[in-house]
Protein backbone atom coordinates (compact mmCIF):
# COMPACT_ATOMS: atom_id res chain seq x y z
CA UNK A 1 0.00 0.00 0.00
CA UNK A 2 1.42 3.38 -0.99
CA UNK A 3 1.56 6.33 1.37
CA UNK A 4 2.71 9.89 0.85
CA UNK A 5 5.89 9.04 2.72
CA UNK A 6 8.22 6.25 1.77
CA UNK A 7 11.00 4.56 3.67
CA UNK A 8 12.57 1.23 2.74
CA UNK A 9 11.74 -1.71 4.95
CA UNK A 10 14.95 -3.60 4.20
CA UNK A 11 18.62 -2.64 4.34
CA UNK A 12 19.72 -0.90 1.17
CA UNK A 13 23.04 -0.62 -0.63
CA UNK A 14 22.93 1.62 -3.70
CA UNK A 15 25.16 -0.20 -6.19
CA UNK A 16 25.67 2.69 -8.58
CA UNK A 17 26.53 6.19 -7.34
CA UNK A 18 28.79 8.68 -9.08
CA UNK A 19 30.70 11.32 -7.12
CA UNK A 20 32.47 14.44 -8.27
CA UNK A 21 31.50 17.39 -10.45
CA UNK A 22 30.74 17.03 -14.15
CA UNK A 23 31.81 19.52 -16.78
CA UNK A 24 28.12 20.16 -17.45
CA UNK A 25 27.56 21.30 -13.89
CA UNK A 26 28.37 20.58 -10.25
CA UNK A 27 26.99 17.54 -8.52
CA UNK A 28 24.10 18.13 -6.12
CA UNK A 29 26.37 16.58 -3.46
CA UNK A 30 29.69 18.43 -3.32
CA UNK A 31 31.16 16.45 -0.43
CA UNK A 32 30.83 13.26 1.54
CA UNK A 33 28.51 14.66 4.20
CA UNK A 34 26.08 15.97 1.61
CA UNK A 35 26.07 12.54 -0.01
CA UNK A 36 25.41 10.92 3.37
CA UNK A 37 22.53 13.36 3.93
CA UNK A 38 21.02 12.34 0.58
CA UNK A 39 21.47 8.66 1.37
CA UNK A 40 19.93 9.14 4.83
CA UNK A 41 16.91 10.91 3.33
CA UNK A 42 16.19 7.85 1.20
CA UNK A 43 17.09 5.26 3.84
CA UNK A 44 20.22 4.02 2.06
CA UNK A 45 22.89 2.59 4.32
CA UNK A 46 25.82 2.22 1.96
CA UNK A 47 26.71 3.02 -1.64
CA UNK A 48 29.12 1.72 -4.25
CA UNK A 49 30.78 4.87 -5.58
CA UNK A 50 32.94 5.75 -8.57
CA UNK A 51 34.34 9.11 -9.67
CA UNK A 52 32.95 10.95 -12.65
CA UNK A 53 36.43 11.80 -13.90
CA UNK A 54 36.80 8.13 -14.79
CA UNK A 55 33.91 8.27 -17.27
CA UNK A 56 35.24 10.52 -20.02
CA UNK A 57 38.73 11.63 -18.99
CA UNK A 58 40.92 9.27 -16.98
CA UNK A 59 40.21 6.17 -14.93
CA UNK A 60 43.70 6.43 -13.42
CA UNK A 61 43.29 10.05 -12.29
CA UNK A 62 39.65 9.60 -11.39
CA UNK A 63 40.52 6.67 -9.12
CA UNK A 64 42.96 8.96 -7.28
CA UNK A 65 40.19 11.57 -6.93
CA UNK A 66 37.84 8.94 -5.55
CA UNK A 67 40.16 8.51 -2.55
CA UNK A 68 39.09 11.95 -1.26
CA UNK A 69 35.50 10.69 -0.92
CA UNK A 70 36.10 7.49 0.94
CA UNK A 71 35.31 6.88 4.57
CA UNK A 72 35.67 3.71 6.59
CA UNK A 73 32.30 2.25 6.07
CA UNK A 74 29.45 3.76 4.10
CA UNK A 75 31.07 4.35 0.73
CA UNK A 76 32.42 1.28 -1.06
CA UNK A 77 34.96 2.29 -3.71
CA UNK A 78 34.53 1.12 -7.27
CA UNK A 79 37.65 1.62 -9.32
CA UNK A 80 37.45 2.20 -13.05
CA UNK A 81 39.75 0.40 -15.45
CA UNK A 82 40.73 0.21 -19.10
CA UNK A 83 43.07 -2.34 -20.68
CA UNK A 84 46.29 -0.34 -20.50
CA UNK A 85 49.36 -1.33 -18.53
CA UNK A 86 49.23 1.60 -16.10
CA UNK A 87 45.51 1.25 -15.46
CA UNK A 88 45.78 -2.48 -14.77
CA UNK A 89 48.88 -1.92 -12.61
CA UNK A 90 46.98 0.64 -10.56
CA UNK A 91 44.15 -1.81 -9.99
CA UNK A 92 46.49 -4.66 -9.16
CA UNK A 93 48.27 -2.49 -6.59
CA UNK A 94 44.93 -1.62 -4.99
CA UNK A 95 44.04 -5.31 -5.03
CA UNK A 96 47.26 -6.20 -3.20
CA UNK A 97 46.19 -3.61 -0.59
CA UNK A 98 42.87 -5.53 -0.34
CA UNK A 99 40.89 -2.50 -1.50
CA UNK A 100 39.18 -3.86 -4.61
CA UNK A 101 35.72 -5.39 -4.40
CA UNK A 102 34.52 -4.35 -7.88
CA UNK A 103 35.68 -2.60 -11.03
CA UNK A 104 33.91 -0.42 -13.58
CA UNK A 105 34.64 -0.62 -17.29
CA UNK A 106 35.88 2.56 -18.94
CA UNK A 107 34.40 2.98 -22.40
CA UNK A 108 37.16 2.59 -25.01
CA UNK A 109 35.10 2.32 -28.16
CA UNK A 110 35.27 6.09 -28.90
CA UNK A 111 39.03 5.63 -29.07
CA UNK A 112 38.74 2.75 -31.50
CA UNK A 113 39.08 -0.20 -29.15
CA UNK A 114 35.97 -2.37 -29.06
CA UNK A 115 35.22 -4.69 -26.14
CA UNK A 116 36.98 -7.66 -27.71
CA UNK A 117 39.16 -10.54 -26.64
CA UNK A 118 42.30 -9.31 -28.42
CA UNK A 119 42.03 -5.97 -26.57
CA UNK A 120 40.78 -7.09 -23.16
CA UNK A 121 42.21 -10.57 -22.61
CA UNK A 122 44.77 -9.57 -19.97
CA UNK A 123 42.18 -7.72 -17.89
CA UNK A 124 39.51 -10.38 -18.30
CA UNK A 125 41.94 -13.18 -17.41
CA UNK A 126 42.82 -11.30 -14.22
CA UNK A 127 39.14 -10.78 -13.37
CA UNK A 128 38.52 -14.47 -13.94
CA UNK A 129 41.41 -15.43 -11.66
CA UNK A 130 40.46 -13.02 -8.86
CA UNK A 131 36.67 -13.24 -9.08
CA UNK A 132 36.36 -9.45 -9.00
CA UNK A 133 33.04 -8.43 -10.61
CA UNK A 134 32.97 -5.86 -13.42
CA UNK A 135 30.30 -3.19 -13.79
CA UNK A 136 29.59 -2.53 -17.49
CA UNK A 137 27.35 0.38 -18.58
CA UNK A 138 25.00 -1.05 -21.16
CA UNK A 139 24.43 2.45 -22.50
CA UNK A 140 27.96 2.60 -23.88
CA UNK A 141 28.73 -0.87 -25.08
CA UNK A 142 27.80 -2.94 -28.08
CA UNK A 143 25.80 -5.98 -26.96
CA UNK A 144 27.25 -8.21 -29.66
CA UNK A 145 30.77 -7.43 -28.44
CA UNK A 146 29.70 -8.02 -24.85
CA UNK A 147 28.25 -11.44 -25.56
CA UNK A 148 30.98 -12.57 -27.95
CA UNK A 149 33.79 -11.57 -25.64
CA UNK A 150 32.30 -12.50 -22.28
CA UNK A 151 31.40 -15.97 -23.55
CA UNK A 152 35.13 -16.60 -23.85
CA UNK A 153 35.62 -15.72 -20.17
CA UNK A 154 32.84 -17.63 -18.41
CA UNK A 155 34.34 -17.07 -14.98
CA UNK A 156 33.99 -13.29 -15.18
CA UNK A 157 31.00 -11.91 -13.32
CA UNK A 158 29.51 -8.76 -14.81
CA UNK A 159 26.85 -6.32 -13.74
CA UNK A 160 25.11 -4.60 -16.62
CA UNK A 161 24.38 -1.05 -15.58
CA UNK A 162 21.76 1.36 -16.84
CA UNK A 163 19.52 -0.93 -18.91
CA UNK A 164 16.63 1.18 -20.20
CA UNK A 165 13.36 0.48 -21.97
CA UNK A 166 15.30 1.06 -25.19
CA UNK A 167 17.22 -2.10 -24.25
CA UNK A 168 14.02 -4.10 -23.76
CA UNK A 169 14.84 -6.50 -26.60
CA UNK A 170 18.35 -7.16 -25.24
CA UNK A 171 17.95 -7.78 -21.56
CA UNK A 172 16.40 -11.22 -21.50
CA UNK A 173 18.72 -12.68 -24.16
CA UNK A 174 21.71 -11.20 -22.32
CA UNK A 175 20.71 -12.71 -19.00
CA UNK A 176 19.96 -16.05 -20.66
CA UNK A 177 23.20 -16.16 -22.65
CA UNK A 178 25.49 -14.96 -19.86
CA UNK A 179 24.55 -16.87 -16.70
CA UNK A 180 27.15 -14.95 -14.66
CA UNK A 181 25.62 -11.59 -15.56
CA UNK A 182 23.60 -9.46 -13.19
CA UNK A 183 21.30 -6.54 -13.97
CA UNK A 184 21.47 -3.22 -12.16
CA UNK A 185 18.07 -1.60 -12.16
CA UNK A 186 18.55 2.19 -12.07
CA UNK A 187 16.85 2.85 -15.42
CA UNK A 188 14.88 -0.33 -16.07
CA UNK A 189 11.26 0.69 -16.38
CA UNK A 190 9.43 -1.58 -18.89
CA UNK A 191 6.13 -2.31 -17.23
CA UNK A 192 6.14 -5.32 -14.92
CA UNK A 193 9.55 -6.45 -16.09
CA UNK A 194 11.34 -6.49 -12.75
CA UNK A 195 8.83 -9.03 -11.46
CA UNK A 196 9.01 -10.92 -14.75
CA UNK A 197 12.83 -11.03 -14.70
CA UNK A 198 12.80 -12.18 -11.09
CA UNK A 199 10.40 -14.96 -12.00
CA UNK A 200 12.36 -16.00 -15.09
CA UNK A 201 15.99 -15.63 -13.97
CA UNK A 202 15.79 -15.26 -10.21
CA UNK A 203 15.83 -12.21 -8.01
CA UNK A 204 19.41 -13.12 -7.11
CA UNK A 205 20.51 -11.62 -10.43
CA UNK A 206 18.92 -8.23 -9.90
CA UNK A 207 20.63 -5.35 -8.10
CA UNK A 208 19.28 -2.02 -6.93
CA UNK A 209 21.31 0.96 -8.05
CA UNK A 210 20.20 4.54 -8.63
CA UNK A 211 22.98 5.97 -10.83
CA UNK A 212 22.74 9.08 -8.68
CA UNK A 213 23.04 11.95 -9.52
CA UNK A 214 21.91 11.20 -13.06
CA UNK A 215 18.80 9.80 -11.46
CA UNK A 216 17.24 10.33 -8.08
CA UNK A 217 17.80 7.65 -5.43
CA UNK A 218 14.19 7.25 -4.33
CA UNK A 219 12.02 6.27 -7.33
CA UNK A 220 13.46 2.84 -8.16
CA UNK A 221 13.65 1.98 -4.46
CA UNK A 222 9.96 2.92 -4.18
CA UNK A 223 9.22 0.76 -7.22
CA UNK A 224 10.99 -2.27 -5.79
CA UNK A 225 9.00 -1.92 -2.57
CA UNK A 226 5.74 -1.96 -4.54
CA UNK A 227 6.32 -5.12 -6.58
CA UNK A 228 5.34 -8.70 -5.90
CA UNK A 229 8.87 -9.61 -4.83
CA UNK A 230 8.86 -11.49 -1.54
CA UNK A 231 10.47 -9.77 1.42
CA UNK A 232 13.46 -12.10 1.04
CA UNK A 233 13.79 -11.26 -2.65
CA UNK A 234 13.42 -7.55 -1.90
CA UNK A 235 16.19 -7.76 0.69
CA UNK A 236 18.41 -9.56 -1.80
CA UNK A 237 17.81 -7.06 -4.60
CA UNK A 238 18.26 -4.05 -2.31
CA UNK A 239 21.45 -5.22 -0.63
CA UNK A 240 22.00 -8.97 -0.30
CA UNK A 241 22.98 -9.65 -3.90
CA UNK A 242 25.54 -6.87 -4.08
CA UNK A 243 26.97 -7.90 -0.72
CA UNK A 244 27.58 -11.40 -2.04
CA UNK A 245 29.02 -10.09 -5.28
CA UNK A 246 31.41 -7.76 -3.52
CA UNK A 247 32.27 -10.25 -0.80
CA UNK A 248 31.41 -7.80 1.94
CA UNK A 249 29.45 -8.03 5.17
CA UNK B 1 -5.72 6.09 -3.48
CA UNK B 2 -2.75 7.24 -1.43
CA UNK B 3 -3.45 8.46 2.09
CA UNK B 4 -6.98 9.47 1.10
CA UNK B 5 -5.78 11.20 -2.05
CA UNK B 6 -7.35 10.11 -5.32
CA UNK B 7 -4.51 9.54 -7.77
CA UNK B 8 -4.92 10.34 -11.47
CA UNK B 9 -2.21 9.50 -13.98
CA UNK B 10 -2.41 12.17 -16.67
CA UNK B 11 -0.24 10.42 -19.28
CA UNK B 12 -0.80 6.90 -20.54
CA UNK B 13 -1.07 4.99 -23.79
CA UNK B 14 -3.02 2.33 -25.58
CA UNK B 15 -1.13 0.31 -28.18
CA UNK B 16 2.09 -1.60 -28.64
CA UNK B 17 5.60 -0.37 -29.36
CA UNK B 18 7.23 -3.72 -29.70
CA UNK B 19 10.87 -2.73 -30.00
CA UNK B 20 10.69 -1.08 -26.58
CA UNK B 21 8.68 -3.75 -24.83
CA UNK B 22 5.57 -1.60 -24.61
CA UNK B 23 2.38 -3.63 -24.54
CA UNK B 24 -1.09 -2.51 -23.48
CA UNK B 25 -1.94 -5.55 -21.40
CA UNK B 26 -4.77 -4.31 -19.15
CA UNK B 27 -3.98 -6.89 -16.47
CA UNK B 28 -0.35 -5.77 -16.31
CA UNK B 29 -1.37 -2.14 -16.27
CA UNK B 30 -3.99 -2.56 -13.55
CA UNK B 31 -1.63 -4.60 -11.35
CA UNK B 32 1.00 -1.87 -11.59
CA UNK B 33 -1.60 0.83 -10.96
CA UNK B 34 -2.99 -1.00 -7.93
CA UNK B 35 0.47 -1.55 -6.50
CA UNK B 36 1.24 2.15 -6.85
CA UNK B 37 -2.12 3.45 -5.62
CA UNK B 38 -3.24 4.91 -8.96
CA UNK B 39 -7.02 5.15 -9.26
CA UNK B 40 -7.44 6.34 -12.83
CA UNK B 41 -5.14 6.53 -15.85
CA UNK B 42 -5.76 8.87 -18.77
CA UNK B 43 -5.05 7.02 -22.01
CA UNK B 44 -4.63 7.83 -25.68
CA UNK B 45 -3.43 6.12 -28.85
CA UNK B 46 -0.96 8.13 -30.89
CA UNK B 47 0.20 5.46 -33.32
CA UNK B 48 -2.39 6.04 -36.08
CA UNK B 49 -2.24 9.35 -37.97
CA UNK B 50 -5.90 9.42 -38.94
CA UNK B 51 -6.91 9.73 -35.30
CA UNK B 52 -10.03 7.61 -35.78
CA UNK B 53 -8.28 4.24 -35.72
CA UNK B 54 -6.43 5.03 -32.53
CA UNK B 55 -9.37 6.68 -30.80
CA UNK B 56 -11.51 3.63 -31.51
CA UNK B 57 -8.79 1.40 -30.08
CA UNK B 58 -8.63 3.58 -26.98
CA UNK B 59 -12.42 3.49 -26.61
CA UNK B 60 -12.48 -0.28 -26.88
CA UNK B 61 -9.71 -0.65 -24.31
CA UNK B 62 -11.31 1.79 -21.88
CA UNK B 63 -14.74 0.17 -22.19
CA UNK B 64 -13.39 -2.95 -20.49
CA UNK B 65 -12.47 -0.98 -17.33
CA UNK B 66 -14.37 2.32 -17.47
CA UNK B 67 -13.89 2.92 -13.76
CA UNK B 68 -10.09 2.89 -14.12
CA UNK B 69 -9.37 4.53 -17.46
CA UNK B 70 -10.50 7.64 -19.29
CA UNK B 71 -9.73 8.59 -22.88
CA UNK B 72 -8.03 11.57 -24.49
CA UNK B 73 -8.68 12.22 -28.18
CA UNK B 74 -5.78 12.11 -30.63
CA UNK B 75 -5.72 13.93 -33.96
CA UNK B 76 -2.96 15.07 -36.29
CA UNK B 77 -2.62 18.19 -38.45
CA UNK B 78 -1.14 15.93 -41.13
CA UNK B 79 -4.76 15.01 -41.90
CA UNK B 80 -6.40 18.39 -41.35
CA UNK B 81 -9.66 17.52 -43.05
CA UNK B 82 -10.34 14.92 -40.37
CA UNK B 83 -9.33 16.86 -37.26
CA UNK B 84 -12.43 18.65 -36.05
CA UNK B 85 -14.97 16.01 -37.02
CA UNK B 86 -12.85 13.44 -35.21
CA UNK B 87 -12.52 15.61 -32.13
CA UNK B 88 -16.28 16.09 -32.05
CA UNK B 89 -16.80 12.35 -32.36
CA UNK B 90 -14.23 11.54 -29.70
CA UNK B 91 -15.59 14.02 -27.17
CA UNK B 92 -19.32 13.73 -27.86
CA UNK B 93 -19.71 10.07 -28.82
CA UNK B 94 -16.73 8.28 -27.32
CA UNK B 95 -16.94 10.52 -24.21
CA UNK B 96 -13.26 11.33 -24.14
CA UNK B 97 -12.31 14.09 -21.75
CA UNK B 98 -9.28 15.91 -23.18
CA UNK B 99 -6.93 16.03 -26.19
CA UNK B 100 -3.48 14.56 -26.75
CA UNK B 101 -1.15 15.84 -29.46
CA UNK B 102 2.20 14.40 -30.56
CA UNK B 103 4.24 16.98 -32.53
CA UNK B 104 7.29 14.71 -33.12
CA UNK B 105 5.25 12.81 -35.71
CA UNK B 106 4.89 15.97 -37.80
CA UNK B 107 7.28 18.49 -39.36
CA UNK B 108 5.28 21.34 -37.86
CA UNK B 109 6.12 23.06 -34.57
CA UNK B 110 3.00 22.99 -32.49
CA UNK B 111 2.49 26.75 -32.47
CA UNK B 112 2.17 26.78 -36.28
CA UNK B 113 -1.11 27.56 -38.01
CA UNK B 114 -2.17 24.00 -38.91
CA UNK B 115 -2.53 23.13 -35.23
CA UNK B 116 -4.77 26.07 -34.30
CA UNK B 117 -8.18 24.62 -35.27
CA UNK B 118 -7.52 22.06 -32.51
CA UNK B 119 -6.88 24.83 -29.99
CA UNK B 120 -10.01 26.69 -31.08
CA UNK B 121 -11.99 23.51 -30.47
CA UNK B 122 -10.39 23.02 -27.06
CA UNK B 123 -11.05 26.65 -26.15
CA UNK B 124 -14.71 26.43 -27.17
CA UNK B 125 -15.17 23.28 -25.07
CA UNK B 126 -12.91 24.22 -22.13
CA UNK B 127 -10.73 21.18 -22.67
CA UNK B 128 -7.18 20.33 -21.65
CA UNK B 129 -4.61 19.62 -24.36
CA UNK B 130 -1.46 17.66 -23.51
CA UNK B 131 1.54 17.77 -25.86
CA UNK B 132 4.72 15.79 -25.97
CA UNK B 133 7.40 18.40 -25.25
CA UNK B 134 11.18 18.25 -25.35
CA UNK B 135 14.22 20.04 -26.78
CA UNK B 136 13.59 19.22 -30.45
CA UNK B 137 12.36 21.78 -33.00
CA UNK B 138 8.69 20.83 -33.28
CA UNK B 139 8.21 20.22 -29.55
CA UNK B 140 9.64 23.18 -27.64
CA UNK B 141 7.65 24.19 -24.55
CA UNK B 142 8.22 27.86 -25.32
CA UNK B 143 5.57 27.49 -28.05
CA UNK B 144 3.03 27.38 -25.24
CA UNK B 145 3.59 31.10 -24.74
CA UNK B 146 2.31 31.67 -28.29
CA UNK B 147 -0.79 29.55 -27.79
CA UNK B 148 -1.98 29.89 -24.23
CA UNK B 149 -2.95 33.57 -24.31
CA UNK B 150 -4.96 33.10 -27.50
CA UNK B 151 -7.12 30.36 -26.03
CA UNK B 152 -7.74 31.24 -22.38
CA UNK B 153 -10.55 28.73 -21.82
CA UNK B 154 -8.36 25.79 -22.85
CA UNK B 155 -5.67 24.38 -20.60
CA UNK B 156 -2.34 23.41 -22.15
CA UNK B 157 -0.17 20.74 -20.58
CA UNK B 158 3.53 20.34 -21.30
CA UNK B 159 3.88 16.59 -21.32
CA UNK B 160 7.19 15.55 -19.73
CA UNK B 161 7.68 19.22 -18.76
CA UNK B 162 10.20 19.48 -21.59
CA UNK B 163 12.09 16.34 -20.48
CA UNK B 164 15.56 17.95 -20.29
CA UNK B 165 16.74 21.06 -18.51
CA UNK B 166 16.98 23.43 -21.48
CA UNK B 167 13.35 22.69 -22.39
CA UNK B 168 12.14 22.38 -18.81
CA UNK B 169 13.04 26.00 -18.09
CA UNK B 170 10.89 27.00 -21.07
CA UNK B 171 7.98 24.97 -19.73
CA UNK B 172 8.29 26.54 -16.30
CA UNK B 173 8.52 30.03 -17.80
CA UNK B 174 5.33 29.43 -19.79
CA UNK B 175 3.51 28.15 -16.70
CA UNK B 176 4.62 31.16 -14.67
CA UNK B 177 3.36 33.52 -17.33
CA UNK B 178 0.02 31.96 -18.19
CA UNK B 179 -2.50 30.45 -15.77
CA UNK B 180 -3.71 27.93 -18.32
CA UNK B 181 -0.34 26.19 -18.73
CA UNK B 182 0.44 23.06 -16.72
CA UNK B 183 3.46 20.80 -16.33
CA UNK B 184 3.24 17.02 -16.43
CA UNK B 185 5.91 14.89 -14.75
CA UNK B 186 6.47 11.65 -16.62
CA UNK B 187 9.98 11.27 -17.93
CA UNK B 188 12.64 8.65 -18.39
CA UNK B 189 15.00 11.33 -17.08
CA UNK B 190 14.43 11.04 -13.34
CA UNK B 191 16.92 13.76 -12.47
CA UNK B 192 17.10 14.64 -8.77
CA UNK B 193 15.40 17.87 -7.87
CA UNK B 194 13.14 18.15 -10.93
CA UNK B 195 9.85 17.61 -9.11
CA UNK B 196 10.94 20.13 -6.50
CA UNK B 197 11.88 22.58 -9.26
CA UNK B 198 8.52 22.26 -10.99
CA UNK B 199 6.59 22.72 -7.75
CA UNK B 200 8.75 25.51 -6.36
CA UNK B 201 8.99 27.52 -9.56
CA UNK B 202 5.63 26.97 -11.24
CA UNK B 203 3.50 26.20 -8.21
CA UNK B 204 2.18 22.91 -6.85
CA UNK B 205 -1.23 23.68 -8.33
CA UNK B 206 0.22 23.58 -11.85
CA UNK B 207 1.97 20.21 -11.81
CA UNK B 208 0.34 16.95 -12.90
CA UNK B 209 1.52 13.41 -12.20
CA UNK B 210 1.94 11.24 -15.28
CA UNK B 211 3.73 7.96 -15.94
CA UNK B 212 3.73 7.10 -19.68
CA UNK B 213 2.14 3.77 -18.77
CA UNK B 214 2.61 1.17 -20.30
CA UNK B 215 5.78 2.38 -22.04
CA UNK B 216 7.13 2.80 -18.53
CA UNK B 217 6.00 1.19 -15.32
CA UNK B 218 4.11 3.80 -13.29
CA UNK B 219 5.71 2.82 -10.01
CA UNK B 220 9.06 4.66 -10.40
CA UNK B 221 7.19 7.65 -11.81
CA UNK B 222 4.91 7.88 -8.81
CA UNK B 223 7.98 7.23 -6.66
CA UNK B 224 9.39 10.48 -8.02
CA UNK B 225 6.50 12.37 -6.43
CA UNK B 226 6.33 10.47 -3.15
CA UNK B 227 10.09 10.71 -2.53
CA UNK B 228 10.39 14.36 -3.55
CA UNK B 229 11.16 17.03 -0.97
CA UNK B 230 7.78 18.73 -1.27
CA UNK B 231 4.95 19.13 1.21
CA UNK B 232 2.13 16.62 1.64
CA UNK B 233 -0.27 19.21 0.30
CA UNK B 234 1.86 19.62 -2.81
CA UNK B 235 1.97 15.84 -3.27
CA UNK B 236 -1.82 15.66 -3.07
CA UNK B 237 -2.20 18.40 -5.67
CA UNK B 238 0.30 16.81 -8.02
CA UNK B 239 -0.95 13.27 -7.60
CA UNK B 240 -4.57 13.96 -8.38
CA UNK B 241 -6.28 17.13 -7.23
CA UNK B 242 -4.94 19.23 -10.12
CA UNK B 243 -5.94 16.63 -12.70
CA UNK B 244 -9.42 16.34 -11.25
CA UNK B 245 -9.80 20.11 -11.52
CA UNK B 246 -8.65 20.11 -15.17
CA UNK B 247 -10.95 17.26 -16.02
CA UNK B 248 -13.87 18.73 -14.08
CA UNK B 249 -17.32 17.71 -15.07
CA UNK B 250 -16.11 14.29 -16.09
CA UNK B 251 -18.05 11.82 -13.97
CA UNK B 252 -15.39 9.10 -13.99
CA UNK B 253 -12.81 11.32 -12.33
CA UNK B 254 -15.04 13.04 -9.75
Amino acid sequence: MSTLHFAPRVPVIDANVCVGDAHTGPSPCRNRQQLFDEMDFHGIERAVVYHIQTEEISPVDGNHQLEDWLDDDRLIPQWSVLPTDDSIEQIQRLYREKRVSSLRLHHTRPAGLPFCTWGYDVLLDWLSDTGIPLWIPLTENDPTELVTTLREFPGVRVVFVGAHYTHALLVRPLLKTLPDAFLELSRYEPIGEIEALAARFGAHRLIYGSWYPRYAMGPMLFYLHHTRLTDEELADVCAGNVRKLLGIG
Amino acid sequence: MIDGCRVIDFHGHVGRWDRYGMKDDPGLMLRAMDAAGIDVSCLFTIFHPDGTTGNDLSAGFIARHPDRFVGFAYVSPMMPERMIAELERAIDTLRFVAIKLYPPYTPRPFHAAPWHPIYEFADARGLAVIFHTDQYPTNRPRFLEDIAPLYPRANFVAGHSGNVEEARVEAIAAARKYPNVYLETCSTYRTPGVIEQLVNEAGADRVLFGSDIPLMDPRPQIGKIVTARISDEAKRLVLGANAARLLRGVERTS
